[in-house]
């Protein structure tokens, strides 16, 4: 950002909203709600601020609040778990390539530029396609199945992107003199990885990891409303695509779900943009 | 020097176009389930046989893929298959005449308003860096860059369409029927792209505007006495434009991403759609034939925005050699 302190009140309110949201997707539960699939058969299409249903209820019986609650606990999951698992295999690939070079590079970097060619929704749309379906098309997928499925295409969707970041900023520390120095000792490339490689690039790749998240977090909603994502609007996607329909009279059962993605998004990409702009003004000041 | 860079590119990006297509064929034929009970149902044992060599079942797959790419390259994109019918179906190229022009329409306007207005408040933004409005904007410009356009294509169809009734909000009329009912109907699909464009296009702008503007050659301008606008838009606006260019070529694929479900919430029946469905009713061919048409599309505006870059930036050039 443009001021020169390093937090600024833009960077609490993302922080405090993610650990905010976090908070609800690990203790949602626990917490004094009433599940989502509760219906209130006598709240149907309630306003917001209506007593004991805040953000008010749809036209299924559905409370919207529950409903948020739960669907921090899905996108989040899933998000996180993703982009932690995308992110682990990416940088393995793409360290090791700008390390060892040669024809183990040129292999990986293809592969990456094969997967990235093809644009990131669309090959998780596919990816999703090919692997949650039964051989019987109108038989349906069990619910864990299809949040399977969908958690790897996206995974496989954010190995390139991760892979690619790790991959450049590798290059360059490899090539870095004490690098070269702890090599010329004799240390093993496997340790010159760990201590010399990874620390260097973690801050990097946990800067674009937070982008990441923001993406994965569109993707799946993105899913949902084309009907291949969680299936019983259960995440804000899910929430999204099933208000969608009833947008003219019950328009709260999609402004909350909008609002808290909109928000869990411009968080982690700020959050993401406050630690690059501090990773280049280290690197400037190096 | 210069043509063995430009043939070494154009030979990577082929390799890659061959690899993708590859990828793709091997994942359609993972698809469970037997492509022919899932197209055909009804179909007569010769209907079966046909479809069971159209779709290259008897054939390997690198045998098939062969096949399919001599026909792809000619144009000739395979069938779709209806479930009532018996063998053949309609020619997806004849259904990509009509939804094609739409998806290139909506990218085209998406792609032309974003830019027309991207450019003057990027250089403002740039020109004013670190000024409050500055600040004020970039905060607003990076929230936006971060909604999600379907979020918005949403939330206008509701207040611009539904609550103050302006504009259709579903729906594709033709240039040639009637070219105000044309505009009117993209206004919104448009929109809803181009907010997150602009925003992300403006900002890139302002950070190399800012880089620009500390050159020598901008002292130089300014004591000659040239006005700050002619600066800007003469001498400012090319150097910094590389970033924003390769952002926009990227950006083409997460346009065309970002067009299926935009195409699917405003009912344009375009490109986007014509692949959902494709997805979602297993349609092999089209699968294979619409996703390959993506990534081509895609690594040409990369390449083309290689060769840009030079025309763009003298300075490319000669560092390049």
């Amino acid at each position: 950002m443009s001021t020169n302190k390093t937090y600024t009140v833009p960077t609490y309110a993302a922080f405090g909203w993610l650990t905010f949201s976090t908070f609800l997707a690990v203790f949602g539960p626990l917490l004094p709600v009433e599940s989502f699939r509760t219906i209130h058969g006598d709240f149907l299409d309630a306003k917001p601020f209506t007593a004991g249903h805040w953000f008010g209820v749809d036209s299924n019986g559905y409370d919207i609040f529950s409903g948020i609650i739960n669907g921090a606990r899905l996108s989040l999951f899933v998000a996180f778990i993703t982009v932690g698992i995308g992110g682990f295999i990416g940088s393995l690939l793409g360290i090791t390539a700008a390390y060892y070079r040669g024809r183990y590079d040129s292999i990986v970097n293809t592969a990456f530029n094969v997967v990235l060619a093809v644009p990131n929704l669309v090959l998780a749309l596919a990816l999703v396609a090919v692997l949650a379906t039964n051989v019987d098309i109108n038989e349906a997928v069990p619910t864990w199945r299809r949040l399977a499925t969908l958690m790897i295409s996206l995974t496989v969707v954010i190995i390139p992107i991760l892979g690619r970041i790790a991959r450049a900023s590798a290059l360059t520390w490899s090539g870095r003199e004490f690098v070269v120095a702890a090599r010329s000792m004799g240390m093993r490339d496997r340790h010159i990885i760990w201590r010399h490689i990874v620390p260097n690039v973690l801050p990097v790749l946990i800067a674009v990891g937070f982008l990441a998240v923001g993406v994965v977090i569109i993707a799946e909603a993105s899913l949902s409303l084309l009907g291949v994502g969680i299936p019983d609007g259960a995440s804000w996607g899910g929430m999204i695509a099933r208000g969608r329909n009833d947008l003219e009279y019950n328009p709260h059962a999609l402004y909350f779900p909008i609002i808290a993605l909109a928000l869990t998004v411009i968080s982690t990409n700020h959050l993401g943009d406050v630690l690059r702009g501090r990773l280049d003004r280290r690197e400037a000041r190096l | 020097m210069k043509l063995l860079g430009a043939v070494i590119i154009l030979v990577r990006a082929l390799v890659v176009l061959f690899l993708v297509t590859f990828m793709i064929t091997v994942l359609v034929r993972l698809l469970p389930g037997d492509p022919v009970d899932t197209l055909m149902p009804f179909a007569t044992d010769e209907g079966r046989e046909q479809l069971r060599s159209e779709l290259g079942l008897n054939i390997n797959i690198v045998q098939y893929y062969f096949r399919w790419l001599g026909d792809f390259v000619r144009g000739d994109f395979g069938q779709w298959y209806a479930s009532t019918g018996d063998g053949g179906g309609v020619p997806i190229g004849q259904m990509l005449g009509v939804a094609l022009p739409r998806s290139l329409f909506l990218m085209f306007y998406t792609m032309v308003f974003s830019l027309t207005l991207a450019l003057p408040i990027g250089i403002f933004l740039g020109y004013r860096a670190d000024t409050r409005i500055d600040r004020t904007l970039s905060n607003a410009m990076f929230a936006l860059s971060s909604i999600p356009s379907f979020a918005l294509g949403l939330s206008l169809v509701y207040i611009l369409g539904l609550r103050l009734d302006l504009l259709p909000v579903l729906g594709y009329v033709p240039f040639t029927e009637s070219p105000g009912e044309h505009f009117k109907s993209m206004v919104l699909p448009v929109l809803s792209l181009s907010v997150g464009l602009i925003a992300g296009f403006s900002r890139l702008l302002r950070v190399d505007t800012i880089a620009t503007l500390r050159e020598d050659f901008v002292t130089m301008a300014s004591s000659k006495g040239l006005s700050n606008g002619w600066i800007l838009w003469r001498h400012v606006l090319r150097p910094s434009s590389a970033t924003l260019m390769t952002s926009a070529a990227l950006q083409m694929g997460g346009l065309i991403g970002g067009a299926v479900v935009i195409e699917i919430i405003f009912a344009l029946n375009g490109f986007g759609m014509l692949l959902n469905t494709a997805i979602v009713t297993r349609q092999y061919l089209a699968i294979q034939s619409l996703v390959a048409l993506i990534a081509v599309a895609f690594i040409f505006f990369n390449l083309v925005v290689n060769v840009l870059y030079a025309v763009v930036d003298p300075r490319v050039r000669s560092a390049r050699g």
